[in-house]
């Protein structure tokens, strides 16, 4: 390894776990916030340095993107009185044992890490590539050998979003703090930028890294965007049609999953001179749901409150 | 011509270590949120950095993902953040 690379390497790790710190104790909490959304940036970083470029890019996408704006959304509407002081007495009480449990967990990890057998699963993955339908092995995996993790990952977002629908209805009615005229000029510009990543991304996860969550995560920044600059839910978007866009997902993978049955009889068993066209059609439908379904996490509840403007 | 892209990019590194220390320090949200700001803007530039020096071709959509998801942090504390956090940082007396 390069020297550079050594010196490139280290400095990474150190600000990670300065970063790291301050994300969990930092006593002011916009501190903590901002530290924890660089943390995600110097992950992405990170993991490009260890040569997994699709991890790298789910993390940039949702890292840099909704996270961040969920957190900062979220500071907005805490109570301001009560800021976490309190944490900083603990250190003996709180942060020693915790410490020490996480110290235990790291080495136990990495034993059982040291453990796992040497080359994994490349050999069994590469060798079915031919049937997969799909020239990347990251793709292959997620929508066609372990499609079933997939779709149990999908139904647990949905999920999320029905809880807190239950919660209550959506934050987005309070007003914006400041009034920003140029906001609505930017986000028409930068909108149709994000609509053709997203499908950039989508089409890319076919024979690279990609796919449907990093672009719907693309299309769900695009959204909430387009809702800070003032944009609302339009009327005749709102209860059926955003319940199906919501479950479309979910649904079109289930269809997939039981329509190949009658071919073979087995559960997600693609006919392998289908699978082409059948993971093109699920990964679109995934990853626009993902993206209505991150976009509803922002939101925070059903929208309700319905003015008629832009969409 | 590695070498090169390499020290390049470790150099925008050291800028972020700079920048990181002025997320540390505030003393306002906004020197916060701009020297994360500049955080990104630096990513990029390393990401394309590495992609010289590796020539992995998912660095550039990484990048890319990047410079186009720059506006939204900014935007969200602009508009549901932005003025009422921003606190000095000054220790705060425990009650």
């Amino acid at each position: 390894m390069h020297p550079v690379e050594m010196l490139f390497d280290a400095l990474l790790l150190l600000s990670m776990v300065v970063l790291a710190w301050q994300g969990v104790h930092a006593r002011n909490l916009f501190r903590a916030v901002v530290s924890f959304m660089m943390f995600g940036l110097l992950t992405a970083v990170a993991w490009v340095r260890l040569e997994a470029p699709d991890i790298a890019l789910a993390e940039a996408a949702l890292g840099a993107g909704l996270t961040g704006a969920l957190l900062l959304a979220t500071l907005g509407r805490l109570d301001q009185g009560g800021r976490a002081t309190r944490l900083r007495t603990t250190f003996m009480r709180f942060s020693l044992p915790w410490m020490a449990l996480g110290l235990a967990g790291t080495t136990l990890l990495l034993a059982v890490t040291l453990a796992l057998p040497a080359p994994g699963l490349d050999e069994a993955v590469l060798r079915a590539m031919p049937a997969a339908g799909v020239d990347s092995p990251v793709t292959a995996v997620l929508l066609n050998f372990r499609a079933w993790d997939t779709l149990l990952e999908i139904a647990v977002m949905l999920l999320a979003v029905v809880a807190l629908w239950s919660l209550g209805q959506d934050v987005l009615a309070s007003t914006p703090r400041l009034p920003a005229p140029a906001l609505p000029a930017l986000v028409r510009l930068l909108f149709p930028l994000f609509l053709l990543s997203t499908f950039y991304l989508l089409w890319r996860g076919g024979h690279g890294p990609g796919g449907a969550f990093p672009a719907g995560a693309l299309l769900a920044a695009g959204l909430v965007l387009a809702l800070l600059a003032g944009a609302r839910v339009p009327e005749r978007m709102t209860g059926a049609p955003l319940r199906c866009a919501l479950a479309a997902g979910l649904l079109a993978f289930l269809m997939v999953a039981v329509g190949v049955m009658a071919d073979r009889g087995v559960f997600f068993a693609y006919p392998p001179q289908h699978a082409p066209i059948l993971i093109a059609m699920v990964e679109i439908a995934a990853g626009l749901s993902i993206g209505v379904m991150l976009t509803a996490l922002f939101l925070g509840g059903e929208p309700t409150d319905v003015e008629g403007g832009p969409s | 011509m590695t070498a090169f892209y390499l020290a390049g990019a470790l150099f925008l590194l050291a800028n972020v270590v700079v920048a990181l220390a002025r997320v540390l320090r505030g003393p306002t949200a906004a020197d916060r949120m701009l020297s994360g700001a500049l955080m990104g803007t630096t990513a990029v530039a390393v990401l394309l950095l590495l992609y010289g020096a590796t020539g992995i071709e998912a660095l550039i959509d990484v990048a890319l993902i990047f410079a186009i998801l720059a506006a939204m942090a900014v935007v969200t504390f602009v508009r549901r953040t932005w003025p009422e956090d921003a606190d000095e940082d000054r220790p705060r007396e425990e009650p």
